[in-house]
C-alpha cells in the first residue's frame, strides 16, 4: 500500500480547473519532486496534500485513510500529526527565537521539549544560532530552522513548497543536503519546485501542466547530490 | 517542559519582543483604563466634594429646645450624635435684647469660630471678634449708629426684675464697653444684629449661658440629615432638631442634577474610550493574520489559537488596567486638587474593577479579529506574498 | 494618478479606512459633545441653583433696619413702602433678560374669629406678565419657593377668578388653628374683614410656616395698604462679583468711565442691584449673600470640573486616534516597501499616506461632529431637560483638534515608513 495516493483528484475554482483528475501514488520513504510552470496546479496540489485545503472531488488516501471528506478539525489533526511543512517564505514567527519556533511545532503536536528542539537544530547545523531571532538569521539559516521545525515531530511526509525559492546557490545546496540526509533516514519527501536542479536530485519527478500530470521521469542514477548546471 | 510553560513563554515573547506594537496597544488600554478609573473616582467623590461646597449655603439643621432654652449639655450631646467627619460646624446662638444709646438692638452670642464655618457667606468688612470686649455689628446697625471698625460703643442690659417681686428696687443696668472689629454684610436680617462672644454676653447680662438655637452645618444628603435629626430627637430629651428645608431640599435638587451630569459625561466618555480601545486592539490583532495562518498550518486548533491570543489580550488588559488605574487616580487627584482644593479618597476596590474592565474590553476587542482570522483558510494565508 | 491611487486605497482597504474614520468620528463626537456641554454648563447650573431662591431683595430705603429688628406687630412701622405700580419696571432694566423670577411681598396682621392674631402676607404665586418685549413671564413664589412642600391641597392659582378669596397657610399655623385645606377662615384686618378659602397648606421648614399667604390685592385690602409693597425678592442670573464689582457696590461714583461701563454692562450681582435701584423709587437692593456668594462659588467649581473632564476626554480621544492611525499605517509597510522599490520618493509616499488619512479624518470628523451634537443634546435633555445651545466656536476648535491629532498620529508611523528598506519588506521576514 502506498503511503499517499491521489485518485481522480480535481480542484475547481469557479471556471478554472486548477487540478483536473490527477492520479498520483507516493511510496513510503520516497523522494518525489513536483514540477511545472506557474499556474500548472503545483501550489493547489501542495495545499491538498498538506491537508491545508480540500479537493473538489476525488479521493486522497493517506495511510489508507481517505482524508478528502474529513472535517476541518480532522484536517488540523492530520497536519499536526502526519505532515511537516516547509515554505518558500519560511514563515517563522518573528518574535520567537529559532529554538522557540521549532518548539512551537512540538507545542501543537504534543509537549514542547527544548532539548529535543535543540537536537533538531543541531541536525540542520544551527545549534549555535538557537537563541537568535529570525531577523538575525540569513535566508538559508531561516529555511534550515523551517526544516528543523518540519522534522521535529517525525511526520510521515515532509512537504516543501519551493524550499529554495528565496535562497542563493550555497544555501540551496545546504538545504538539498539536508533533504538527502532526511531521505537516507527514511523520511518521505515531497518537494514542489520549478527549479530543475532541485527537482533533478529527487528519485522521481512529476511534471504538471494545466492541472494534469504531463509526464513523469525517474532519476536512474539517483544519488541525492545536486549537480550544478554550469553555463559555458 | 510543560505545555503551560511554553504557552507562557510564547505570550511573554510576543508581548516583550514585539515591543512597539504592544506598547501601542498597552497605551490605548492604559488610557482607557485611566479615563475609566479617573471618571469613576470623580463620579463617586463628587457628591462628597460638592456637598462640602454646598456648605457655603450655611446651616442645614437647627436645634431648638422644645421648651425654654438649650443648655450646653444639650448641644454637646447633639454634636456627639453627628459623625465628626460630616460635621462642618456647629454654632449655638443666644439672643438677648441689649441697648446701645438707649435703643434696643438684638445681640447674638455664639462661638464665633464655629459661626464662621456655619455661615461662610457672611461678608465681614474688618475682622471677626477674637478677644473679649470685641464686637461685630450688622451693616444695618452700623448705619443706624454710624459705626465703623475700630469705633467704641457701650452696651447696656436691663436685667429682669428679681423674682422676689421687689419691683421698687432700682436695678442698675449692666454695661460693658466694646470695640467694633467688623461690619457684617449678609443681605439678610443678620445685618440688624450685633455679634459677640458667649462669655461677653454672659458677663453683660449676668446670666449663665443658655442658647435659643444651635445651627449645624452638616455635609450629606437630606436623607442622611433626616436620619441624624431623628437620632438626635430620639436620644436627647427636650430638644427638637429640624432641617432647614430651603438649604437641604435645594441641595438635593442641584446636587442630583450635577451628579447625573457627571454620570452621563462619564458614560459617554467611557463608551467612546472603550470603542477606541477596541479598534486599536482590532488593528493590532488583524496585523497578525498571517501568523494565525501559520499556526493553523502547523496543526494548531482554533481553540488553542484563540487561547493564545486571548492570553496576550488578558495580560495586556491587566497590565493596561493596572497602569490605567494608577494614572486615573492621579488624574482624579489633580482634578480634585484643582477644583475642590481637597484630596480625593482612594477607593481600593476600583483597582481590581478597572483591571477587570480593561481585561474584559481588551479580550472582547481581540475576540472579533481573532474569530474572523481563525476562520480563514490556512492555505490562502500562506500562498499570499 | 495621485487621486486615482488615493481612490484605489479607499476602495481596496475600505474596512481599515472605515475603522480609522470611526475612531476619528468617535474622538470628534466626544470633543464636540464635551465642549458644547462645557460652554453651556455655566448657564445650566446657574438655572439649577435658582432652586435656592432669590439672590436679591429690594426694600424701601428707610425701613431696612427697623421693621425686622423690633419684630413688632404692625410689620412696618416706618411707613415707607415700595410702589406696586413700579414692579413691571424690573423687567425693563439693562439686564432684564437675566431676571428670571421675582415676587413682591406685603405684610399685615389680621385677627381670626377665635381672636388669635395672624400675619398675613400678600404675594404673587404664579403671576402672569406680558412683557413689552412680547415675552411672557410667570413669576411668583410657586417657583421662588421651590423647596416648599405642599402637604395638603395645592398651590394657589392666581389665574383663577377666585384667587382674591383664597389663601395658603403654613403647617405650623394650620396645626395650631386646626385648619385644613378647603376650610374657610375669616380675617379681620385693620381695614376690612374678609373670608378666604384655604386652598393649600405648605411646609417650608422655617418661620414662614406661621404665616398666611394671600394675593397681593387681598393683603392690601385687609391692611388698607393699596398700591404698597414691603419688599421684592428677585432671582437673577448673575456673574460672581470680582474686585471691580465689590468696589462698584460700595460707591459706583468712584469708578472711572470705562470701569463703570464694564461694570454696568456685566451681570454682576451688584450692577443688577444698582440697576434695580434705578427703576424702583426710593429702594435699596441688597445682595442675599447666602445665595449669591454660594452660587458664584459652586458655579466656578462646576465650570472648572467640566473644563478638566473635557481636557481629560480630549486627551483620551487624541491618544486613541494617534494610536490607531499609527497602528494602521504600520500595517501597510509592505505596500509602501513596494512603492519604494518601484522608485517612489519619500515625500511622495508621505504625501500619499497623509492625504489618505486626512481625507478619512475629514469624513470621520464631520460625522463625529454631528454625532457629538446629538450626544450633547442627550446630556442636556436628560440632565437639565433643556437643549444645549451650540456655540459656533466649537466647530473650528474641533476641526483644528482633529487635524492636529491626526497629523501627530501619523508622525511615528511615517518615520517608520521612511526608514523601511524595500528589500527587507519584500523578501518577508
Amino acid at each position: 500500500m502506498s503511503l499517499l495516493e491521489l485518485k481522480n483528484v480535481s480542484k475547481i475554482y469557479g471556471e478554472l480547473h486548477a487540478l483536473d483528475h490527477v492520479n498520483i501514488k507516493v511510496e513510503k520513504g520516497e523522494w518525489l519532486a513536483i514540477m511545472g510552470p506557474s499556474g500548472s496546479g503545483k501550489s493547489t496540489m501542495m495545499n491538498i496534500i498538506g491537508a491545508l485545503d480540500r479537493a473538489t472531488e476525488g479521493e486522497i488516501l493517506l495511510d489508507g485513510e481517505d482524508i478528502a471528506k474529513k472535517s476541518e478539525k480532522a484536517l488540523t489533526n492530520i497536519r499536526r500529526d502526519k505532515i511537516g511543512l516547509i515554505f518558500q517564505q519560511f514563515h517563522l514567527v518573528s518574535y520567537l527565537t529559532a529554538v522557540e519556533n521549532v518548539m512551537l511545532s512540538q507545542y501543537y503536536h504534543s509537549v514542547p521539549d527544548e532539548k529535543e528542539a535543540l537536537e533538531a537544530l543541531e541536525r540542520v547545523g544551527l545549534k549555535d544560532r538557537a537563541k537568535h531571532y529570525p531577523s538575525q538569521l540569513s535566508g538559508g539559516e531561516q529555511q534550515r530552522v523551517c526544516v528543523a521545525r518540519a522534522l521535529i515531530n517525525y511526520p510521515e511526509i515532509i512537504l516543501a513548497d519551493e524550499p529554495t525559492g528565496n535562497l542563493d546557490e550555497a544555501n540551496e545546496e545546504i538545504v538539498v543536503e539536508l533533504f538527502r540526509k532526511l531521505h537516507q533516514e527514511g523520511t518521505t519527501l515531497i518537494v514542489v519546485t520549478h527549479n530543475p536542479e532541485v527537482a533533478e536530485v529527487a528519485q522521481r519527478t512529476i511534471v504538471l501542466r494545466n492541472g494534469k500530470v504531463d509526464h513523469e521521469t525517474i532519476n536512474e542514477n539517483f544519488t541525492g547530490k545536486i549537480k550544478h548546471i554550469t553555463l559555458m | 517542559m510543560k505545555k503551560r510553560q511554553m504557552y507562557i513563554r510564547m505570550i511573554t515573547a510576543s508581548l516583550l519582543r514585539r515591543r512597539s506594537r504592544m506598547l501601542i496597544a498597552l497605551l490605548a488600554i492604559a488610557i482607557g483604563a485611566a479615563i475609566l478609573s479617573g471618571l469613576v473616582t470623580i463620579y463617586t467623590d463628587v457628591p462628597r466634594q460638592l456637598s462640602m461646597q454646598f456648605r457655603s449655603y450655611g446651616a442645614n439643621m437647627i436645634l431648638t429646645a422644645q421648651e425654654g432654652q438649650l443648655t450646653q449639655e444639650d448641644v454637646d450631646s447633639a454634636i456627639a450624635l453627628i459623625p465628626s467627619d460630616k460635621l462642618v460646624g456647629a454654632a449655638p446662638y443666644r439672643y438677648e435684647t441689649v441697648r446701645i444709646n438707649d435703643r434696643p438692638v438684638l445681640a447674638a452670642a455664639t462661638d464665633l469660630e464655629s459661626a464662621e464655618k456655619t455661615s461662610p457667606f457672611w461678608k465681614v468688612d474688618g475682622e471677626w471678634p477674637a478677644a473679649s470686649g470685641e464686637i461685630m455689628v450688622g451693616a444695618g446697625v452700623a448705619e443706624t449708629y454710624n459705626l465703623k471698625a475700630g469705633k467704641k460703643l457701650t452696651c447696656t442690659f436691663a436685667p429682669e426684675t428679681g423674682s422676689d417681686g421687689n419691683e421698687d428696687e432700682v436695678v442698675m443696668d449692666n454695661y460693658k464697653d466694646f470695640t467694633v472689629t467688623g461690619i457684617l454684610d449678609t443681605g439678610g436680617n443678620e445685618e440688624d444684629y450685633v455679634y459677640m462672644s458667649r462669655e461677653d454676653l454672659a458677663e453683660l447680662t449676668g446670666i449663665e449661658t443658655t442658647y435659643s438655637v444651635c445651627e449645624f452645618s452638616i455635609s450629606g444628603t437630606s436623607d442622611e440629615l433626616k436620619v441624624i435629626a431623628e437620632k438626635i430627637n430620639g436620644s436627647v430629651d427636650g430638644v427638637s432638631a429640624r432641617l432647614v428645608k430651603r438649604v437641604t431640599q435645594s441641595e438635593d435638587t442641584v446636587l442630583g442634577k450635577l451628579q447625573s451630569l457627571v454620570l452621563l459625561v462619564t458614560i459617554v466618555v467611557l463608551a467612546l474610550t472603550m470603542i477606541c480601545v477596541a479598534t486599536t486592539m482590532t488593528a493590532v490583532v488583524a496585523e497578525r493574520r498571517k501568523e494565525i495562518g501559520l499556526r493553523k498550518a502547523l496543526g494548531a486548533s482554533n481553540r488553542s489559537i484563540v487561547g493564545e491570543f486571548m492570553g496576550e489580550g488578558v495580560v495586556l488588559g491587566a497590565a493596561g488596567g493596572l497602569i490605567g488605574s494608577l494614572l486615573g487616580f492621579i488624574f482624579a487627584q489633580v482634578i480634585s486638587m484643582n477644583v475642590f482644593n481637597s484630596s480625593i479618597s482612594l477607593m481600593p476596590w476600583l483597582i481590581p474593577v478597572t483591571i477587570l474592565a480593561a481585561v474584559v474590553v481588551t479580550g472582547a476587542a481581540c475576540m472579533i479579529p481573532i474569530r474572523s482570522a481563525v476562520d480563514i483558510d490556512p492555505a490562502l494565508v500562506l500562498k499570499g506574498e | 494618478m495621485f487621486i486615482r491611487m488615493i481612490a484605489k486605497a479607499f476602495l481596496r482597504q475600505w474596512k481599515k479606512m472605515a475603522m480609522i474614520a470611526l475612531t476619528i468620528a468617535l474622538g470628534a463626537s466626544l470633543a464636540t459633545a464635551m465642549l458644547s456641554v462645557m460652554m453651556d454648563v455655566e448657564d445650566k447650573i446657574n438655572q439649577e441653583l435658582k432652586a435656592y431662591g432669590a439672590n436679591i431683595t429690594v426694600v424701601p430705603k428707610n425701613s431696612s433696619v427697623i421693621s425686622e429688628l423690633y419684630d413688632v406687630e404692625d410689620g412696618n412701622i416706618t411707613g415707607s413702602y415700595l410702589r406696586e405700580d413700579e414692579l413691571g419696571k424690573i423687567k425693563t432694566i439693562f439686564w432684564a433678560f437675566n431676571i428670571i423670577d421675582y415676587s413682591p411681598f406685603i405684610s399685615t396682621t389680621a385677627v381670626l374669629e377665635n381672636g388669635d392674631e395672624a400675619t398675613v402676607t400678600g404675594t404673587w404665586f404664579n403671576h402672569h406678565m406680558d412683557l413689552p418685549t412680547g415675552e411672557t413671564l410667570d413669576a411668583g413664589i410657586a417657583s421662588l419657593r421651590s423647596w416648599w412642600d405642599i402637604t395638603e391641597g395645592e398651590w394657589l392659582d392666581e389665574q383663577s377668578s377666585m384667587a382674591e378669596h383664597e389663601a395658603m397657610v403654613g403647617t405650623a399655623f394650620a396645626e395650631k388653628e386646626g385648619i385644613s385645606a378647603g376650610d374657610e377662615i375669616t380675617l379681620d384686618g385693620d381695614n376690612e374683614k374678609l373670608t378666604v378659602t384655604v386652598v393649600g397648606i405648605f411646609d417650608a421648614g422655617g418661620e414662614e410656616d406661621d404665616i398666611i399667604y394671600v394675593a397681593v390685592d387681598t393683603a392690601q385690602a385687609l391692611g388698607g395698604l393699596e398700591g404698597n409693597i414691603d419688599s421684592i425678592e428677585v432671582s437673577a442670573l448673575t456673574t460672581p462679583d470680582n474686585e471691580l464689582a465689590e468696589m462698584a457696590a460700595k460707591n459706583p461714583g468712584a469708578l472711572s468711565v470705562s470701569q463703570y461701563e464694564t461694570w454696568y454692562c456685566t451681570a454682576y450681582t451688584s450692577s443688577v442691584c444698582y440697576q434695580i435701584e434705578e427703576v424702583i423709587t426710593d429702594s435699596v437692593a441688597n445682595v442675599v449673600r447666602q445665595v449669591a456668594d454660594s452660587e458664584g462659588q459652586i458655579l466656578e467649581k462646576m465650570k472648572l470640573l467640566m473644563v478638566l473632564i473635557t481636557i481629560l476626554s480630549l486627551v483620551g480621544s487624541a491618544l486613541g486616534i494617534c494610536n490607531l492611525v499609527t497602528a494602521s499605517v504600520m500595517e501597510r509597510s509592505q505596500e509602501i516597501g513596494l512603492m519604494k522599490a518601484v522608485g517612489a520618493h519619500n515625500p511622495a509616499i508621505t504625501g500619499l499616506v497623509l492625504c489618505e488619512i486626512l481625507v478619512t479624518a475629514v469624513i470621520g470628523g464631520v460625522a463625529g461632529f454631528f454625532a457629538g451634537i446629538g450626544f450633547a443634546q442627550i446630556i442636556g435633555q436628560s440632565v437639565f431637560a433643556s437643549s444645549i445651545s451650540l456655540r459656533p466656536m466649537v466647530i473650528p476648535v474641533v476641526a483644528v483638534l482633529i487635524v492636529i491629532v491626526t497629523l501627530i498620529g501619523c508622525i511615528p508611523a511615517i518615520r517608520m515608513l521612511l526608514k523601511l528598506r524595500p528589500t527587507e519588506v519584500l523578501h518577508g521576514k
